[in-house]
């Protein structure tokens, strides 16, 4: 056997279960947005072409381009809140004591290990406007009247709630990663830098930002790829009965024009457009990917 | 010397607090999955309920299906863990190792995949697994999380194995006995750091998903214990807190269990693999 | 070279894969299994009914078995056109009365009109339950159960407050509660009545109640009715009423439970916090320990002295998907589902049954004497999906809109969405 074969032998089983899974599901994806395919054709197995009629009044409809601006809005802050307090917990775990990091990696473990349907449920629970413990808290620190508050009331507020679950739940696998990296940063480096009386900031930007770059790179990559595309979370804790366009992201959008309304040539439609959207936002992601991808 | 103490304690109170705030929800539900009906409803919140009772446990521990379907998550999980990482082995050595044509469009579309919007794949995948009758089995739903667990698995894999020293390899080669004898004794130990990471990965995509779950799985029999929940919850007539939290609490105990036997390697783990990507 | 040897088994992994695959592909589900698909509510409230109706049937069909799948309100419709989609529908499924239209007008179930003799009680089913499953005068959709909407409240309160009987009229109703709630002052967020106010089943009952309507159809269109007077004067009151018997909590417009962090009505009952709650009859279920005793219910009443507000009428169909290969098996099953006895055990846990002969005399059978539906529409899940109707309702409650202007706007928009793209 010739060597050269060697490297796509040991590639096709994943490129075989992959394109096996995936390929027709999405040539299937791109042949419904290009057609009517509404319950009507679900039952008769047939849809009517219609060209890019779907994505002409997708690209026409209002509430697209606000869904698409929110959603920005709301993966720009939810990444951006992840990665500067994952941040801030890695470093965090650099500086404490043996026992409280145990004390505090034991936590963060089982942050991780709740599966969000679970989380949201804990979340609505908590927040319950009637006897959440939320606001009692917020009561008794007298923060404020929090009586009966609803975390709810508007879109506003929801999606903040949606964000500090998300948070919360991507934080562990932030900062656990980072510190991992930052305890590559080689100790001597930082002490000689501190030494020379070096500020903590410049010690930061200086000697631990390099090391930990690609790390942070990846992760907010990876989080804006699952951010942008978000449905269970919303879904579920703003509750079927109060999703209105007010407070669409795209992933309910998705679900709301080509399920709810079963005009799956639509949804198709939508589906393809955020992929390019995701596709034109990660491009850097991509960029460096295939870059350190060269073998040297 | 004191000032430095001092810092040192602040320092800690200050990682006390963050576990707190982040462990908090984690510990209302387990104190309410022991709290009685009175407890729960109450406008003054118990914190820790002094005479814990474990009717909510019974309850779910003998509620239909709960067993099968523990048992049906289970083996979804250690199958896809199980294909993926041996897969994504294979193809990161390829990546990590050979330079060969299509290798880009390759990456490219290992990253593509991670783009893709499940949501508006729903029903293409569900009419593929009805075309290969694997519609509501298990073997339907390990396909579609293989495919997305493999694209991040053969990445963080690949970091690795790029990581190994040429030498090493060699001298593994012209050391052992034989190839797959030499590879186990000296490579594996180097990379296993890796296939925990991939693993775990793989572990949290399968047990944690829900949506083409509860889409490709009717029978309550064959259902993974995330829809077992949600059919707690969905039942239109009164939420039994009690009976949910103590339910969540204890699906989240094997993934704990999991994670407190490979914690300390996951973190060398990830980094490793991303360090080097 | 190196990796030769792996890279011989990764191909023989992936052509294994390959076979796997292709030789599972062959295979088919067995044809004697008649699969039904029922809401989670039979199978937490009358599991005995369901293992009942499946063992006469294995008796009268020998060699077949009954797979009962239990769904989901909030994913059945999706994983039913996933189904469709992939031509392995259930046998029987379980439709809210809401649902029917725009799948019987997409043809996705079996005409059931010739069918009809076979189910008990057929010739008396209750009109408005044979209305559900009709479209264009043939029949889909065999009625399964209903259920109104009645007062849950707290007795010994009423009583306390001096209120023995139940009210005759709507304002008599307020103003005892009203009462209720001043002698209950002193807990703080008391609710006399704990209703949502984006509960539209709720404030269409006002406006139903004063002779408005959501949408009527003339000249091929539909024209959205709730800016009508009548339908106005309906909302208005229901503004009145809803101020008049709530506390001043912040969190006012949502009691739906699941979601968005509001609790079930009952649940602010069973914490003592509320005399009273309007909706479904088995509220009962849920009033908790301490107030079971003293839990009881009546008829919400009319404006109109002596008669009922008109209830939202809930209820589920059964229908026989037209892609079903065991129809006629699929009508013996719900044949036996709805017969006599089973619709006198729904009876017995709290439900309407289907037909006039079977009906009791509970305070939910009575409560149905008046009821509303909704417009019997293609497109009308889309309006609720949409959740139109709470968003004015949320509007005009909170003042961000005048009643008017809050119902113009949602009448448009239900006119709009009933028309279709």
């Amino acid at each position: 056997m010739a060597g050269r074969s060697v490297p796509y032998l040991l590639v096709v089983p994943v490129a075989a279960v992959i394109g096996a899974i995936l390929g027709y599901p999405m040539y299937s994806l791109v042949r419904l947005s290009l057609q009517k395919y509404d319950l009507f054709a679900l039952i008769a197995h047939h849809g009517t072409y219609v060209g890019l009629h779907n994505f002409g009044s997708v690209l026409h409809d209002s509430i697209f381009w606000h869904t698409l601006l929110r959603t920005v809005v709301f993966t720009a802050a939810n990444v951006g809140l992840t990665m500067v307090l994952g941040t801030l917990i890695a470093l965090l775990l650099v500086r404490i004591s043996t026992w409280v990091r145990l004390l505090v990696t034991a936590g963060l473990v089982l942050v991780w290990a709740m599966p969000p349907v679970v989380a949201v449920q804990v979340w609505s629970w908590m927040t319950n406007s009637e006897n959440g413990v939320l606001n009692y808290l917020l009561a008794q620190l007298h923060l404020g009247n929090f009586f009966q508050h609803d975390w709810y009331a508007t879109p506003f507020w929801q999606l903040t709630m949606v964000t500090t679950l998300i948070v919360w739940e991507a934080l562990p696998f932030v900062a656990i990663t980072l510190y991992a990296a930052l305890s590559q940063v080689p100790h001597e480096l930082v002490e000689a830098a501190e030494i020379d009386g070096a500020r903590s900031w410049r010690v930061f930007k200086d000697v631990t930002m390099p090391v930990i770059t690609p790390v942070l790179l990846i992760l907010t990559s990876l989080s804006i790829l699952w951010d942008f595309g978000v449905f269970t979370q919303p879904f579920l804790l703003i509750g079927a009965g109060h999703i209105v366009p007010g407070n669409y992201l795209m992933g309910i959008y998705v679900y709301e024009k080509g399920y709810a309304e079963t005009n799956f040539g639509l949804g198709a439609a939508i589906s393809l457009l955020m992929l390019v959207i995701v596709a034109a936002m990660s491009v850097v992601y991509v960029r460096r990917m295939l870059r350190v991808g060269e073998v040297e | 010397m004191n000032r430095r103490l001092s810092r040192k304690v602040a320092w800690d109170a200050l990682g006390l607090v963050v576990f707190a705030v982040m462990v908090f929800p984690v510990f209302w539900m387990v104190s309410t999955a022991f709290k009685n009906e009175d407890q729960i409803n109450s406008f003054n919140p118990t914190w820790l309920p002094l005479h814990p009772t474990l009717a909510h446990f019974r309850t779910a521990l003998h509620r239909q299906y709960f067993w099968t379907d523990i048992k049906n998550t289970l083996i979804v999980v250690l199958v896809t863990v199980g294909i993926a990482v041996v897969l994504a082995f294979l193809a990161a050595l390829a990546l990590a190792k050979y330079r060969f044509t299509g290798r880009n469009l390759f990456i490219v579309l290992m990253i593509g995949i991670q783009m893709l919007p499940p949501i508006g794949l729903i029903i293409p995948l569900y009419v593929l697994l009805g075309r290969y009758g694997e519609v509501n089995k298990l073997t339907g739903v390990i396909l579609v999380y293989l495919t997305f667990a493999l694209p991040f698995s053969v990445w963080t894999l690949r970091g690795f194995l790029i990581g190994i020293p040429k030498e090493l390899e060699e001298a593994a080669m012209v050391d052992g006995s034989t190839r797959i004898g030499a590879f186990v004794r000296i490579l594996l130990p180097l990379v296993a750091p890796g296939l925990v990471a991939t693993s775990v990965f793989a572990y949290i995509t399968a047990w944690n998903e829900y949506i083409f779950a509860s889409i490709i799985l009717h029978s309550n029999s064959k259902q993974t214990i995330t829809l077992w929940l949600t059919n707690l919850l969905g039942g239109g007539r009164s939420i039994d807190w009690g009976v949910v939290m103590a339910a969540s609490s204890l699906i989240a105990i094997p993934v704990v269990i999991f994670f407190l036997l490979v914690q300390r390697r996951i973190a060398f783990g990830l980094t490793a693999g991303a360090v080097k990507a | 070279m190196r990796y030769r040897v792996l890279a011989v088994v990764a191909a023989a992994v992936a052509l294994s894969v390959v076979v796997a695959t292709a030789t599972a592909s062959s295979k088919k589900a067995t044809a004697h299994t008649l699969t039904v698909w029922l809401q989670v509510d039979a199978q937490n409230g009358w599991p005995d009914i369901v293992a009942a109706t499946n063992s006469a049937f294995e008796k009268a069909h020998p060699g077949w078995n009954v797979d009962v799948q239990y769904q989901q309100w909030t994913t059945h419709l999706q994983k039913f056109d996933a189904t469709i989609a992939g031509s392995d529908t259930p046998d029987v499924i379980e439709m809210g009365n809401t649902e029917m239209t725009k799948y019987m007008a997409a043809g996705a179930f079996t005409n059931l009109t010739s069918s009809q003799s076979q189910f008990a009680n057929s010739k008396k089913w209750l009109s408005g339950m044979r209305a559900w499953g009709t479209y264009k005068g043939k029949l889909f959709g065999v009625p399964y159960y209903a259920g109104s909407r009645v007062i849950t409240y707290r007795s010994d309160l009423f009583k306390k407050a001096g209120f023995k009987k139940p009210p005759k009229s709507l304002n008599q109703f307020q103003s005892e509660l009203v009462k209720v709630g001043k002698m209950k002052k002193r807990v703080k967020g008391f609710s006399p009545l704990y209703v949502g106010g984006e509960d539209w089943y709720t404030a269409l009952g006002f406006v139903f109640d004063y002779g408005g309507s959501i949408a009527t159809f003339s000249h091929g269109k539909w024209h959205g009715t709730l800016d009508s007077k009548k339908s106005l004067a309906g909302l208005k009151r229901f503004k009145a009423f809803f101020k008049a018997t709530q506390s001043k909590r912040t969190a006012t417009l949502d009691a739906s439970g699941l979601g968005a962090g509001n609790p079930f009505p009952y649940d602010v009952f069973k914490q003592g916090r509320t005399a009273a709650n309007y909706g479904p009859a088995w509220y009962t279920c849920c009033t908790g320990k301490k107030y079971t005793k003293v839990t009881q219910q009546f008829v919400m009443p009319s404006h109109v002295k002596g008669k009922a507000i008109p209830g939202f009428l809930g209820g589920s169909d059964l229908a026989v998907p037209a892609q079903s290969s065991s129809k006629s098996q699929a009508i013996d099953w719900i044949a036996d589902f709805t017969g006599t006895a089973s619709e006198k055990a729904l009876e017995q846990k709290g439900n309407i049954p289907n037909a006039t002969n079977l009906l009791g005399n509970s305070v939910n059978e009575r409560a149905a004497s008046r009821s509303w539906f909704v417009p019997q529409a293609t497109h009308w899940v889309d309006v609720e999906n949409g959740n139109i109707i709470k968003t004015m309702l949320g509007q005009l409650l909170t003042g961000q809109l005048s009643v008017k202007q809050a119902a113009r706007a949602a009448s448009q928009n239900i006119a709009q969405t009933l028309n279709g793209p």
